[in-house]
């Protein structure tokens, strides 16, 4: 672990960029059709409560990173293993993320450019910030975040003001009955994007105050819920379901739909704009997280000098995940969610929580009766 | 061994008394720790060791105490005056290479009897030629006194209580002491027979007077700007903080020039450990030559791979003052108007002292006018070449057809063009800069007649791209400081090729690059981009946005010590009702006549 | 380090100059479209006629180029198996890139519209991200697409300019015509319960004059395109036209009217009084407590009297009643016979069964497979309108002297 300290604002700036990443430009829940942002709040209340594992963990060692305390509770050999599978997933989540945004920028604007040149500058820019270290990347998110708040903020102003948000296009909410959006929430947006706060416990050590921590994760989560339920509400008022549904990227065809005052219009670039934050942080996050658990796990002592190695593996790894979009996004509907999320999303953890809670009732115990 | 020790020491602290100027509060500091040095002295214990303890303030002296303690050693110095008069004045005059503007005169002292030689010896053009004459060689002329017979302490000491009619008076012993002095613009006294100099402070001669600043002009405000002399400099800050807790701490930098420079702080206000860190650096600095405050500047910064500034400088004294009741540590240098401020954020470049001196309302808005400037000036072009060459959608259909039907005639792509314009831009603001004024008159007009309009009739650049040059040159000239507008001039090319290989994706990874670097810099410790980047919330009122002055609560949490209240509380003006004076109406005023 | 440093940057420099600039594209070297016109040939193959914009015949103003001189666009066309084909074909007679993105208008032949079902048509428009999807789509009435993108219009430099703008205007000032984007229309018909409708537009004249940059060098053009009411959609395919008073009653049961006159009798003048309606807002609401849903439309109209022919007394509130009663009833006929024709269509444009499926998604399961044919024909509608008149003009009696005594 470096020597930082982040505060809990930045902590919670960082969660709601990180949910918000690559979230906010797929179509998310649209399995629950009019109901996705009934199921994407529900996913966040999941969200919440597979964070209150992660926050128990925590609390248990709260100044030490997961790769040293998982060795604490099940012992060296299998806490190293366990570790190392957990590099390998944050690796491939890096380069997820990567894939996803290489893919948007050609299919949007970037036609004839290869997807390793589009990602390879990603991937530098990541580096470069990881690099830079955990303090440096929460004070860009700091700035970030007020380029993003702007941004939404008109968008959402330009998209009330243009008139061509027709709430009609969200009913019925329940057409199907509540089972679509409870099975949408479960399956998928509980994992994604609100799971993904895993990541954050290799950060939540560098929080100055760790009281703190619950009451920021649990906002940031509920937060960034919102916000993503309203981007998708938005897209779906104004794009209506059946569109939405074969969006690859809906929030982009609700922003170029804004046609104001005969000027303001063709926003793409806003979209472009927001996109690269979010993905820009989520990458990076996911990068980092995975630089300084490998860091800690092989006792590297400069954390840094893995970034390029590691930044490499996630450049690679993004190009041959998949052969077509198609497969990506299959993959990442079908697959992702039940066998890489489930698993060291909530199983892992749950475990381990459990392990670490009766080891500490048992020690506790001792303690008492000496 | 341990005597000398000790005697060491007290040398040392003596030639710092004479050293430094001014500076009171700081010479007690010092001697303070000398004398607890003297005494902690343990025997058998080394020096070195009791100098690390010490700390920064020590370290910096280890090489005038080293000099005194082989001297006491051998008990002569090599580097004592001598006796003799003659030969003391023939080491001057070896020294200075016989140079004609160091002026010798001799005295004769002591009456007619036991004439007792003495010289004055001064440097021309350095001295105050009217001091020198009428409170120096006339007063050893003419005192009563000195026409006795006198042997030469008697003499020196006469000389020094009674005769010379100047403020400061000091001996010297060494000659290192006696040349800085010397060419500094002090006058000398040597006595024959003496191993002592008196060194009387006649500095003066001809200097630039106080005149308006040319590069932080401000509207309203003092017109004030500070001149190439320290002392005037530092006296101007003086007259607007009028309080002893200003203190001063001064040396001399660069082992040729040997210039003075000064820091100044506001006790209580400035964070010690930023006081500390900068007196730090500024004793590591070992260079031949500091000529100007930006041989300083680059020395001291935190890092030096940016182009932007991480030490502030002005040449306003209200503005040292401001920073100053904020907390920041001025570094004066002599020779130079410019003042360094450390430590220096981000937002702080956008900032001009009239903002404070304006309503809020006013500040504000120009505040929000500069930082849109600045992002002009930084992306002008570049979006321009991305729009353009990449995402000819993203333009207005009626704009996209007019900037179409320009380029048509144009024989080179967007990014040449662009670079052509920008180059020649800036070819004709530095040629306009350098020359006389008379002439720069002319390079602009020429520059604007061929560049502006035969270029665009020839259909060598299109109007559109003079359009968005001419806009951005104008930005980047608003921008209140030079330092961060030069940055972001250089800046400017790295996103133009950004945007034209990759267009806006490029672009707006090199502007978050940007500010993942803006955030990685710090100043003197402090993060650059605060108080937005880390988020400090009582402070964002005094960034882009200024609040009203009566809602100044504290100081910069950041960088000011524990005296953190700027001002009382209640400070917002109330209409006279609230404090039950009655409305002055017609019909009260009729009652009063 | 130092050297890794060297060799980093050394290689970044030179893969960016080396490859760079792949997806980039001189302004210079793109020829932008304005607008596309799709018909279908004889053998069944696409035909497309372009229609691009000579950007230093339109911006007129630039160092004296001859705008006015030659026309603000050039047409090309081009035949081809699929759209995309037909468009990588016309390439063939441009010197620049094709451009997409500021077309802001596609026309679709009458022809064509009738035989093939809308949405295959436009699935290229649709996936290809150069193509914006706030383009206008319009249907050629009775004469090919190709015909329209051709002729050059007075006033507006590019012809699909004023189509587009001729558009919008109409729809605020008349009710008749109705803007449907791309996005709009696929949107809506892949919408359950309800059928897209477009506007169509005429040519009067003859096209090979149109052409000409003479046509429009006159104060009346021979030839003109203008606005001519809705096409009707069922399933994707054109069945009619509608104009005049059914064009907009069906604009006004969608509530896209914005300003639209009507024309009431009063005693024995017909069509004497015009009413101006200048604020509107209708809403369709379902009752789907039986088997079949009833339907209610309800309109609120706001408006003036802008003229009269008639003598009436204007400034007695009576009679202004008595007005909004008879402009309610003229609303209100007008708005069943266009529900009652469209039924007969057996194409559900007003979005009715839609209604029923926000507000009962359970019953609209039961009906939506043979919604347009079974269940909308027999749906009964009940139209309600409240107008107001608010006020009369500068004026109140009509200035009719020699029928003056009439009034009493």
């Amino acid at each position: 672990m470096e020597k930082a300290r982040i505060s809990a604002f930045q902590l919670f700036i960082l969660i709601v960029l990180f949910e918000l990443g690559s979230a906010m430009i797929v179509p998310l829940a649209i399995e629950a059709k009019q109901g996705a942002w009934l199921a994407i709040l529900i996913g966040a209340a999941g969200g919440c409560g597979i964070f209150l594992i992660y926050y128990a963990l925590f609390r248990y060692y709260p100044d030490e990173s997961p790769v040293h305390f998982v060795r604490h509770i099940i012992g060296s050999v299998p806490g190293k293993i366990v570790a190392f599978l957990y590099i390998l997933y944050f690796l491939y989540l890096s380069a997820r993320v990567v894939r996803d945004f290489g893919e948007m920028l050609i299919t949007i604007a970037y036609v004839e450019t290869p997807l390793f040149v589009l990602n390879l500058l990603m991937v530098l820019l990541a580096v470069y910030t990881i690099r830079k270290g955990i303090e440096v990347l929460a004070r860009t998110g700091e700035l970030l975040f007020i380029v993003l708040a702007f941004l939404f903020l008109s968008a959402f102003l330009l998209i009330a003001a243009g008139g061509t948000l027709d709430y009609g296009n969200l009913k019925p909410v329940m057409g199907e009955g509540l089972a679509p959006i409870v099975k949408t929430a479960f399956t998928q947006t509980i994992y994604f994007p609100f799971g993904e706060i895993f990541a954050f416990m290799m950060i939540m050590p560098y929080v100055t105050d760790p009281k703190k921590v619950k009451r920021t994760g649990l906002l940031a989560i509920t937060a960034s819920g919102f916000v993503l339920a309203s981007i998708m509400a938005a897209n779906t008022g104004v794009l209506g379901v059946e569109l939405v549904n074969r969006s690859l990227f809906p929030l982009l065809a609700t922003i170029q739909s804004i046609e104001l005052a005969d000027f303001l219009e063709r926003l793409d670039v806003y979209f472009m704009l927001a996109a690269i934050i979010g993905g820009f942080v989520k990458i990076t996050l996911f990068l980092y997280v995975s630089v300084a658990a490998a860091a800690d796990l092989f006792k590297v002592k400069k954390p840094s000098q893995l970034a390029y190695p590691l930044g490499v593996v996630v450049l690679l790894l993004s190009i041959m995940i998949a052969g077509s979009l198609p497969e990506h996004i299959q993959e990442g509907i079908k697959l992702v969610p039940l066998y890489l999320h489930l698993p060291f999303q909530v199983i892992l953890p749950a475990l381990v929580l459990l392990v670490a809670f009766v080891r500490h009732k048992g020690r506790g115990k001792e303690g008492e009766a000496k | 061994m341990q005597e000398n020790k000790n005697i060491s020491f007290g040398h040392n602290e003596f030639n710092i008394q004479g050293k430094v100027k001014g500076a009171m509060a700081s010479f007690f500091k010092r001697r303070k720790k000398s004398i607890q040095i003297s005494k902690n002295e343990e025997p058998g214990s080394g020096q070195e060791k009791k100098k690390e303890e010490t700390g920064p303030m020590q370290a910096g002296k280890s090489e005038e105490s080293s000099a005194g303690k082989s001297g006491e050693a051998s008990q002569k110095q090599p580097d004592a005056l001598y006796t003799s008069l003659a030969a003391n004045l023939d080491k001057i005059k070896r020294k200075t290479g016989n140079s004609p503007d160091v002026v010798i005169r001799p005295i004769k002292v002591g009456g007619a009897q036991a004439e007792l030689e003495t010289a004055v010896v001064y440097v021309k053009g350095l001295v105050d030629d009217q001091s020198i004459h009428d409170f120096l060689i006339e007063s050893l002329m003419n005192n009563a006194e000195l026409q006795k017979e006198l042997s030469p302490e008697k003499a020196m000491k006469t000389i020094k209580d009674d005769v010379v009619a100047i403020g400061g008076i000091k001996s010297v012993k060494k000659w290192d002491d006696l040349f800085a002095d010397l060419m500094s613009g002090n006058a000398l006294i040597l006595i024959d027979g003496s191993e002592e100099a008196l060194m009387a402070s006649t500095q003066g001669g001809q200097r630039r007077s106080v005149q308006e600043p040319t590069t932080n002009v401000a509207i309203r405000g003092s017109k004030e700007s500070f001149t190439e002399s320290l002392e005037t400099n530092q006296a101007m800050v003086r007259r607007i903080i009028n309080n002893p807790d200003l203190w001063v701490e001064s040396m001399n930098l660069g082992k040729m020039t040997k210039t003075s420079v000064s820091i100044m702080y506001i006790n209580g206000i400035a964070k010690k450990e930023i006081v500390d860190e900068v007196r730090t650096r500024l004793k590591q600095i070992d260079i031949d030559s500091i000529l100007e405050s930006g041989y300083i500047e680059q020395l001291i910064e935190d890092q030096t791979m940016t182009t932007f500034p991480t030490v502030y400088h002005t040449e306003r004294p209200d503005a040292v003052a401001g920073n100053l009741l904020e907390g920041r540590v001025a570094v004066f240098v002599n020779g130079t108007p410019f003042v360094l401020l450390a430590p220096a954020v981000f937002i702080q470049f956008f900032q001009s002292v009239e903002d404070y001196y304006a309503r809020f309302d006013i500040s504000t808005a120009i505040r929000f006018l500069r930082v849109l400037i600045f992002f002009i000036s930084l992306v002008g072009p570049a979006v321009y070449i991305a729009a353009t060459t990449f995402h000819q959608e993203m333009i207005p259909t009626a704009l996209a057809i007019i900037v179409a039907a320009q380029r048509e005639s144009s024989p080179f792509p967007a990014f040449v063009e662009a670079i052509i314009m920008e180059v020649t831009f800036e070819i004709l603001r530095e040629a306009g800069l350098r020359l006389p004024k008379a002439i720069g008159a002319t390079v602009s007009i020429v520059g604007g007649l061929v560049v502006g309009q035969a270029a665009v009739q020839a259909g060598i650049v299109s109007p559109a791209m003079l359009i968005v040059v001419a806009i951005t040159a104008i930005a980047s000239f608003a921008t209140p400081s030079y330092a961060i507008a030069i940055s972001a001039r250089l800046i400017r090319f790295l996103f133009m090729v950004s945007a034209a290989m990759f267009g806006f994706y490029g672009l707006i990874l090199a502007l978050i690059m940007l500010i993942v670097h803006l955030c990685s810099l710090r100043s003197f410790g402090i993060p650059y981009m605060s108080p937005l980047a880390p988020v400090i919330p009582s402070e964002l009122g005094d960034t882009i946005v200024r609040k009203p002055l009566w809602a100044f609560g504290k100081r910069p949490q950041l960088i000011a010590a524990e005296n953190r209240t700027r001002e009382g509380k209640n400070q917002k003006p109330k209409p006279p009702e609230s404090r039950g004076m009655k409305h002055y109406t017609r019909k009260e005023e009729k009652d009063e006549t | 380090m130092k050297r890794k440093w060297i060799l980093f940057s050394t290689m970044m420099i030179s893969m960016a100059f080396l490859s760079g600039c792949w997806s980039k594209k001189e302004l210079s070297e793109l020829a932008l479209i304005s607008a596309v016109g799709i018909d279908r040939d004889e053998d069944g193959n696409y035909m497309k006629a372009i229609q691009i914009i000579n950007p230093g015949n339109v911006s007129s103003g630039l160092q004296g180029g001859g705008g006015g001189q030659a026309p603000g666009v050039t047409v090309i066309t081009a035949e081809g198996k699929s759209i995309v084909d037909v468009h990588i074909n016309a390439s063939a007679e441009i010197s620049r890139q094709l451009y997409h993105p500021h077309a802001n208008l596609i026309v679709i032949g009458e022809d064509l519209a009738r035989e093939q079902p809308l949405n295959t048509l436009l699935d290229s428009f649709d996936r290809n991200a150069e193509f914006r999807n706030t383009a206008q789509l319009v249907i050629a009435k009775k004469s090919p697409a190709a015909d329209l993108i051709k002729v050059l219009s007075p006033v507006e430099k590019l012809p699909s300019e004023k189509i587009y703008k001729t558009l919008d205007v109409t729809e605020k000032m008349r009710g008749e015509n109705i803007t449907v984007s791309l996005q709009d229309f696929i949107k809506t018909s892949a919408s359950p319960g309800i059928e897209p409708v477009l506007s169509s537009f005429t040519l009067e004249g003859d096209v090979k004059e149109g052409k000409k940059q003479e046509n429009i060098q006159q104060s009346q053009p021979e030839t003109i395109v203008k606005a001519d009411g809705l096409a009707i959609f069922k399933e994707d395919k054109l069945v009619d036209f509608y104009s005049g008073n059914m064009a907009r009653g069906v604009v006004w049961i969608l509530d896209r009217v914005k300003q639209t006159d009507v024309l009431l009798d009063w005693k024995k003048n017909k069509d004497a009084i015009t009413y101006s309606v200048i604020r509107q807002s209708t809403s369709v609401s379902a009752d789907t407590s039986k088997d079949l849903p009833e339907i209610t439309v309800n309109v609120k109209a706001e408006g003036m009297i802008r003229e009269t022919e008639a003598p009436v007394k204007l400034d007695d509130p009576n009679v202004i009643h008595e007005l909004e009663k008879t402009a309610e009833k003229e609303i209100k006929e007008q708005l069943e016979r266009t529900v009652k024709q469209t039924q007969n269509k057996k194409t559900d444009i007003f979005g009715f069964g839609q209604t029923v499926y926000r507000k009962d998604a359970d019953k609209w399961k039961k009906l939506r497979n043979n919604w347009n044919d079974d269940y909308f024909p027999n749906l009964k509608v009940k139209v309600n309108v409240d107008a107001f008149i608010r006020r009369t003009g500068l004026r109140t009696a009509p200035n009719l002297s020699e029928i003056k005594e009439k009034y009493e």
